[in-house]
C-alpha cells in the first residue's frame, strides 16, 4: 500500500503522528498505516483510523534493531510518506530506514503539508535563529517532535487490519545492558507552569538560594543555562534549558543573569509572559522578553521577592 | 587496535548571522568555525587515540571555505585530516552528505570507530551517523555520553531521554556523542604551530566514484526566514530598583500573574 506510513517506539507518540497521518490522507487521497513494536496497542491504531497495522514482532527487545525490518515493510508497501516520532530512538531509526531506502529525511518538523507533489515542512535551524521551509521528495521521512500534535481520537469504528510481521532483528555484535531510568530530582521543569531561570550572572553556587525564595514566592520551579549545570554542576543537567536541554512552556518565565542566546532562548519561546533581569541592557534575554528590568540581580531580585510575596 | 575517524562539519557562526528587516538571513559578517557538536566528537577520538596509542584522523565535507578548518582541527589532537571542498555542499541535505563521507571513508581505510557530533550547530539534523552506519554495514551507537574502549569492545553509555543504557559493540561501529561527554581542548600555541606540519590531504568530489544520484538532494530549501519573537519588550531602567520592581509587580498583576 503506498501511503502514509508511522512509526513510533512510544505508542502515545504514533497516535500523535496519526493527526498528522490523517490530515495528509485527505490531502494525498492515500491510506495510512501504523508500524509498531507493541502488538498490545494495535487496536488503538485501528480506532483512531489508521488502515493498516504492521506488529513487527522480534527476539530482540532494543527498538533501534527494528531498523531492517522496518525499511523491509516500507520498501515493500512502497511507502510514499513516512512519519517518525521524534524521540531520540526515533530519529536514529528514522535516518536508518531513510538511509536503507534511499530516502530524504526532514528532522523535528514543526508543520508537514503536502504540495507540488512533495512533502513541505518547516523546522528551526541555526539553533533557533531561523525558520527553514524545505521540500522532500517522495518516498518522504519526517521526524516531528512528540506533543507536536494531540493523540487522534478513538472513533470506534475502526475497520483497519493488523498484521503481524517476525524481524529477524538479532544482531550479535552488540549488547545492550543496564537500562536504567533516569531519577529526576524535584518535578519536571518541562511540565512547569512557573519557572524561575539562572544564568551565570549567578556569581556562586549558594546564591542559588536568591532563586530560590524568589521561585518559592511565585510557586516556579528553577531552571538554569547549560553552563551553570554542564560547567559548574550547580544544578542538575535536566534543568538547563535550551536547544541541547529542556523546553519549557510555563505561563511565566523569570530570567536572570542571563546574556539571552539563540541556544538557550529557543527552550523558552512558548512561555506566555518573559521577565529579564540583565545588568547589561543589550543582553539578548530583553530582545525576547515581555517586561525585564536593567539592574544588578543581587539588588533586583530580593526585592522582587519581597514585593511578590505580600 | 586499528586507527579512529572523526567526521566533522565547517560552519557558519550563527552568533554572527543577523537577521534584517525582511527576515532574511545577513551572514557577510558571519565566520566558520568547527560545529560546536563535532569539537566533542574530535576530542573522544583524541582522548580514545592518546590512551590506546592509535592514530586518529578527521574527514570533513563542505565548500570551498572548508580549507580554512584544516589548521583548527589539526590543532585539537588529530593527525591527518580528509577533507573534500566542493560548492556541491551548499545544497547538500543529510541523503548526499552520507553518501560522499561513507565513499570516502571506505576510500581512507579500515577504522576501529567513526565518531560524529550528535548533530550539526547549523541544520541540527541528526542523521549521520545513523546513515553512515547503514551505509558502511556496521553498527551505529548514537546519543553517546560515556565512552570507553577494552580488549577491541567498545563500551558506551548512551542518553535518550528518559533513560540511559550501555551498549556494547565489537567490531567497528560509528558513534555520535552529546556534548557532555567531555570539554574539548582549547589549542594552545604549541598545538597550533604542530597543526601546520601536519598532512591533509584534499579529495575531489570527483574522485569518490558517487553517481549522479547519489549527489542529488532528496530534501531542498524553499526559504528561510529569521525568527523574530513578537514580545512587548517593555524594559524598566531607572536608577531607583525598588520604582522598577513596583512596576514590574504592576506589569504583572495586570497579566494576572501575582
Ligand atoms: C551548539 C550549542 C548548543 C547550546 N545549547 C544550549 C542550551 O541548550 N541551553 C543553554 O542555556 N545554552 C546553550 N548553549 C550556550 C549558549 O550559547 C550560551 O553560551 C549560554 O546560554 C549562556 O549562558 P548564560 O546566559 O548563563 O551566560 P553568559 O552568556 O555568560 O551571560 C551571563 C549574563 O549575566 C549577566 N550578569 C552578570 N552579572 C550580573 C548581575 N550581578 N546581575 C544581573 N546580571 C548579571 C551578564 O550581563 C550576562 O548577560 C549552546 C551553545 C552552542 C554553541
Amino acid at each position: 500500500m503506498p501511503g502514509i506510513w508511522i512509526y513510533s517506539e512510544d505508542s502515545a507518540v504514533a497516535r500523535q503522528l496519526l493527526t498528522a497521518g490523517l490530515e495528509l490522507k485527505t490531502s494525498m487521497n492515500q491510506a495510512v498505516g501504523v508500524l509498531t513494536p507493541n502488538s498490545e496497542d494495535a487496536q488503538s491504531f485501528v480506532a483512531a483510523g489508521a488502515d493498516k497495522v504492521y506488529v513487527v514482532r522480534g527476539s530482540n527487545p532494543w527498538p533501534e534493531s527494528y531498523a531492517g525490518a522496518v525499511a523491509d515493510i516500507l520498501g515493500r508497501e512502497e511507502a510514499a510518506v513516512v512519519l517518525a516520532g521524534g524521540t531520540l530512538r526515533g530519529k536514529d531509526l528514522a535516518a536508518k530506514v531513510a538511509a536503507a531506502m534511499q530516502a530524504g529525511l526532514v528532522t523535528d518538523a514543526a508543520t508537514i503539508t503536502y504540495a507540488n507533489g512533495n512533502i513541505e515542512t518547516s523546522r528551526l535551524i541555526y539553533g533557533g535563529l531561523a525558520v527553514c521551509t524545505e521540500a522532500v521528495a517522495l518516498p518522504a521521512f519526517v521526524t516531528i517532535p512528540p506533543r507536536t500534535f494531540a493523540e487522534a481520537p478513538a472513533q470506534g469504528n475502526g475497520a483497519g487490519e493488523v498484521v503481524t510481521v517476525e524481524a529477524a532483528n538479532e544482531d550479535e555484535r552488540i549488547s545492550v545492558t543496564n537500562v536504567c531510568p533516569i531519577v529526576r530530582q524535584g518535578t519536571d521543569i518541562a511540565g512547569a507552569s512557573r519557572v524561575v531561570c539562572v544564568g551565570r550572572g549567578l556569581n556562586k553556587q549558594e546564591d542559588l538560594s536568591l532563586a530560590a525564595a524568589l521561585a518559592a514566592a511565585v510557586g516556579a520551579e528553577i531552571g538554569c543555562t547549560r553552563g551553570i549545570s554542564e560547567d559548574y554542576h550547580w544544578l542538575p543537567n535536566d534543568r538547563y534549558i535550551g536547544i541541547s536541554g529542556q523546553k519549557v512552556k510555563p505561563e511565566l518565565y523569570i530570567g536572570m543573569g542571563i546574556s539571552g542566546q539563540v541556544q538557550h532562548v529557543v527552550g523558552v519561546r512558548d512561555a506566555k509572559v518573559i521577565v529579564a533581569i540583565d545588568t547589561n541592557e543589550k543582553s539578548l534575554l530583553f530582545e525576547a522578553a515581555d517586561y525585564g528590568i536593567v539592574g544588578d540581580l543581587y539588588e533586583v531580585v530580593p526585592l522582587l521577592t519581597k514585593a511578590l510575596q505580600k | 587496535m586499528q586507527k579512529l575517524l572523526v567526521c566533522y562539519k565547517w560552519v557558519l557562526d550563527e552568533q554572527d548571522i543577523k537577521i534584517t528587516g525582511d527576515l532574511s538571513l545577513d551572514t557577510s559578517k558571519a565566520k566558520y568555525k568547527i560545529s560546536d557538536y563535532d569539537k566533542n566528537a574530535i576530542e573522544a577520538g583524541a582522548l580514545l587515540a592518546e590512551q590506546h596509542g592509535v592514530a586518529v584522523e578527521a574527514l570533513t565535507f563542505g565548500n570551498a571555505a572548508v580549507k580554512q578548518s584544516l589548521k583548527d582541527a589539526l590543532s585539537r589532537g588529530l593527525d591527518k585530516v580528509f577533507w573534500i571542498g566542493d560548492a556541491a555542499a551548499e545544497q547538500a541535505d543529510a541523503f548526499v552528505t552520507a553518501n560522499v563521507l561513507a565513499a570516502a571513508i571506505k576510500k581512507a581505510g579500515q577504522f576501529a570507530l567513526i565518531l560524529c557530533g550528535e548533530g550539526s550547530a547549523d541544520a541540527y539534523s541528526q542523521q549521520t551517523a545513523s546513515r553512515l552506519a547503514v551505509l558502511l554495514g556496521i553498527p551505529a551507537i548514537t546519543f553517546v555520553q560515556q565512552l570507553s574502549i577494552t580488549d577491541g569492545k567498545v563500551t558506551a553509555i548512551r542518553k535518550l531521554g528518559d533513560c540511559t543504557e550501555a551498549v556494547t559493540v565489537t567490531g567497528p561501529a560509528v558513534i555520535s556523542v552529546l556534548p557532555e561527554i567531555n570539554k574539548p581542548r582549547i589549542p594552545g600555541l604549541k598545538q597550533v604551530m604542530g597543526a601546520a606540519k601536519k598532512p591533509a590531504a584534499e579529495w575531489k568530489l570527483n574522485d569518490l566514484g558517487l553517481a549522479a544520484g547519489d549527489l542529488t538532494p532528496k530534501v531542498r530549501k524553499l526559504s528561510v526566514q529569521g525568527y523574530v519573537m513578537d514580545r512587548k519588550k517593555v524594559i524598566f531602567k531607572e536608577a531607583d530598583q525598588a520604582d522598577n520592581v513596583a512596576k514590574l509587580v504592576a506589569s504583572l498583576a495586570q497579566e494576572g500573574l501575582c
